[in-house]
């Protein structure tokens, strides 16, 4: 099935993130899917298609949250619902299922969450792994990062220019959490170890919100608020063997077949490709989605990422919000959504273009990955 | 039998991995060779991943590999391990074929590196449970 330019993106919502102990999750759930609707120029009467993320564990006290919840507080009642884990990149693929099917006209996307903490830190039942004192998603993307030291040339000289140039798009963006909070290479390098290769400055955020947004076919996105932001390639593979059993923990990884998958229905390669938004839950993880992407050989991101080219001014910008390293954590949402506002020209200080001087998008690369490195999609955007 | 030391997370057997669990108990590290095709697998599970056959025999790896990767805890992500940090977990690239993932002992995390020749040692943490853990081979 050729998807392409078919579908696009509408709207999105955005909710406060950061830290709020007093508002629920489904709170977020319902404000950011409002504020998606209402940012696409729609009514709750116009959506008919709903998805939502399978939601880490509640507050106490708090019912947990389904999509019919969502979609009750929302007083809608969808043709098609949805829930489930693997989040934006999957959701999208479901979203155009069902609009492609015929059963939907208007799809929203949506993730919320209060309690990352609780899910990374200490789950509530262990593992076999925790015996021996392994824990977390950090310690397992280390011990890939750890495999591609020993095999290639990569390790914290090429990670600290990914996080410092991240770092200077959120100091452009009012609404990223470290907005305020300047990082040079120095800040990197007295960031501590969490597990080590990985600082804290390698790690994403952790924070409370929603991100939602709306997609719709390019024939009804015409008529809305915004100029919509085209599908024009979708790729995903899932490699799905946990990282402890791979045997080649040092990739490729699933990016290089979504890659390779959605540029093809695109029909571009990467020259065309003006910025990338690449899911960023830890600084390697750009690294090695980049390399799979074949955007420069094994090793030879230390050297490709110098000169700022990512950051504000650069030649390739990536990861414009600041991504989930420095703006916020959404999952998949984070970078699809700043893909898509991007190519509407609604980012005020960081608008790529004059502004940042860096070319004007009309194409942007996007990226979602999941587990550990067990699944991947790729979407390509272009301005409408 | 002893009982668990105070605070130590302890395996959780299920009915896929009770056997794996059953065999440390005897200080002998089992995975399962597929009777059909001979695929030796872990984790463990109720089928071969290869050929999706049933028939399995647990054969007894020699616990003598290198280590493929490795980290370094700087941060307990829970207090049963505050006391030994800083401390490695590694995956272990076994001779028979599965990679493995336990502890690193008997070394500073400092000295660890990818390819390090490394062979079994047994840690008995309680209520009958070893754990299948890691140590330098010594160079002679």
């Amino acid at each position: 099935m050729n998807l392409k330019d078919r579908y696009a993106i509408v709207g999105v919502g955005c909710t406060p993130q950061g830290r709020f102990p007093d508002r629920t999750v489904l709170s977020f759930y319902v404000e950011s899917c409002a504020n998606a609707i209402l940012d696409a120029g729609l009514e709750r009467k116009d959506i008919d298609g709903l998805i939502c993320y399978r939601q880490f564990p509640t507050r106490p006290g708090e019912e947990e949250v389904s999509a019919y919840l969502v979609a009750q507080h929302l007083g809608l009642s969808p043709n098609a619902i949805s829930q489930e884990a693997n989040c934006a990149r999957s959701h999208l693929l479901h979203a155009l299922a069902m609009l492609e099917a015929g059963l939907c006209r208007y799809v929203v996307l949506s993730y919320a969450d209060t309690s990352r903490l609780g899910t990374l830190g200490s789950p509530p039942s262990y593992t076999d792994k925790a015996v021996f004192g392994h824990f977390g998603l950090a310690a397992d993307y280390a011990l890939a990062a750890r495999r591609a030291m020993h095999t290639q040339h990569t390790g914290p000289e090429t990670w600290k220019k990914i996080a410092v140039s991240q770092r200077r798009w959120a100091n452009l963006n009012p609404a990223a959490l470290m907005h305020g909070q300047n990082m040079s290479e120095e800040d990197y390098d007295r960031s501590r170890w969490v597990v080590e290769p990985f600082r804290l400055a390698d790690c994403c955020l952790m924070n409370d919100g929603g991100r939602a947004c709306v997609i719709t076919s390019l024939e009804r996105a015409r008529d809305l608020r915004h100029p919509p932001a085209v599908i024009m390639g979708i790729g995903q593979h899932n490699p799905s063997r946990e990282i402890q059993a791979s045997t080649a923990m040092d990739g490729p990884t699933g990016a290089f077949f979504a890659g390779q998958t959605a540029f093809r229905m695109a029909g571009v390669t990467r020259d065309d490709i003006d910025a990338c938004q690449i899911y960023d839950c830890f600084t390697y993880t750009v690294e090695i989605t980049l390399q799979d992407y074949g955007f420069f050989a094994p090793g030879e991101g230390e050297s490709w990422f110098d000169h700022g080219r990512t950051a504000p001014g650069g030649s390739l910008p990536v990861n414009t919000s600041g991504g989930l390293l420095s703006e916020a954590y959404f999952m998949g949402l984070t970078p699809l959504t700043e893909a898509a506002m991007q190519l509407m020209g609604r980012c005020g200080e960081r608008q790529l273009g004059p502004a940042t001087g860096t070319k004007t998008p009309e194409l942007i690369l996007c990226s979602d990955n999941g587990g550990v490195f067990q699944t991947h999609s790729t979407t390509i955007l272009r301005k409408g | 039998m002893k009982p668990a030391m105070p605070g130590k997370i302890l395996p959780q057997p299920n009915a896929d991995t009770r056997p794996f669990w059953d065999f440390c108990r005897r200080h002998e590290l089992r995975f399962q060779k597929c009777a059909a095709c001979g695929h030796l697998r872990w984790p463990a599970s109720f089928l071969c991943p290869m050929c999706y056959e049933k028939a399995a025999e647990w054969v007894q790896s020699e616990g003598k590999g290198t280590v493929y990767s490795y980290v370094v805890y700087h941060q307990a992500f829970h207090p049963a391990f505050a006391g030994d940090i800083p401390y490695v977990t590694a995956v272990i690239a076994l001779e028979e074929g599965p990679h493995f993932l336990s502890a690193i002992v008997g070394c500073a995390p400092e000295a660890v590196h990818c390819g390090m020749p490394v062979e079994l040692t047994w840690e008995d943490v309680g209520e009958g449970f070893s754990l299948p853990k890691f140590k330098p081979i010594q160079q002679p």
